[in-house]
């Protein structure tokens, strides 16, 4: 059995401050690696959950930080999976329990879908506690060819 | 000319940075009266849930005047976004503004030509 982790790879790592309008900046960066193997939609899920990672790192994790601390950004594309890594430097939460403890909200509320976004997209969603007080968020989608 | 029909274009990134002035413009056409609002997405690239979120309440507060509002041109992305969060259910969603047109003219006695607005 060959799992798709011993397949070729491709990395691509970028840094962007703690503001919103570096949006449209980031989504370019997730655009430009060669991604013509990945069914499009699949990727434009990807693309959704990247935004919503993103800007639930801006908006939460670092509400109360100043503009200029970094969020990184990883993405790797595998044979059959792409892995999304975001590091953010906010206090931390349990994903887990929140992601329980949040049913879909109320069809008409205006906010709260981000990580319930995140987690219908992903096979593989975990934010955890990491090096240099910093927080990750992973996420991993799989795709069949 | 006052038409009841507002067709509101926004355009590029339709996220947290766009949607005060989106919210803004369709609280302004129920102010002027506006009963049938359409946010022609065909110009929008991409949606996240802040994006959906303005729309959301948007809706609400349309429907709270006695109005309704619709989207159109949604591309495969917002699609995407829409069914993630069965919003697909919760909208009128037509193929174009168009579409969206010819259910008015069949509908509306009073048919006036829409006003457009860019966002």
């Amino acid at each position: 059995m060959v799992s798709w982790h011993t397949k070729r790879s491709q990395t691509i790592r970028t840094q962007v401050n703690t503001d919103l309008s570096q949006l449209a900046q980031v989504l370019a960066w997730f655009n430009q690696i060669d991604h013509a193997a990945v069914p499009r939609f699949i990727w434009l899920q990807c693309e959704l959950a990247l935004a919503e990672g993103f800007t639930n790192a801006v908006r939460h994790a670092h509400h109360n930080l100043p503009v200029e601390t970094p969020i990184e950004i990883e993405l790797t594309l595998y044979d059959q999976a792409i892995e999304l890594r975001i590091w953010d430097y906010g206090a931390g939460f349990d994903l887990e329990k929140s992601l329980q403890a949040l049913p879909w909200p109320n069809e008409l509320e205006a906010g709260g879908r981000g990580l319930k976004i995140i987690a219908q997209t992903a096979d593989v969603f975990h934010y955890i506690p990491v090096e240099q007080q910093r927080n990750c968020l992973l996420m991993i989608k799989t795709y069949g060819r | 000319m006052h038409s009841n029909i507002k067709v509101i274009q926004p355009s590029g990134i339709l996220d947290s940075t766009q949607t005060h002035e989106l919210r803004r413009c369709i609280t302004e056409a129920v102010e002027h009266g506006a009963t049938l609002i359409l946010v022609d997405l065909k110009q929008v690239t991409f949606m996240d849930s802040s994006g959906l979120g303005a729309l959301v309440t948007a809706l609400k507060a349309v429907r709270a005047a006695g109005g309704q509002l619709c989207v159109c041109s949604i591309n495969e992305q917002v699609k995407i976004l829409f069914e993630l969060t069965s919003m697909d259910r919760v909208f009128d969603i037509f193929p174009d503004c168009e579409a969206f047109l010819d259910q008015c003219r069949r509908t509306e006695s009073d048919f006036e030509e829409p006003v457009y607005s860019h966002v």
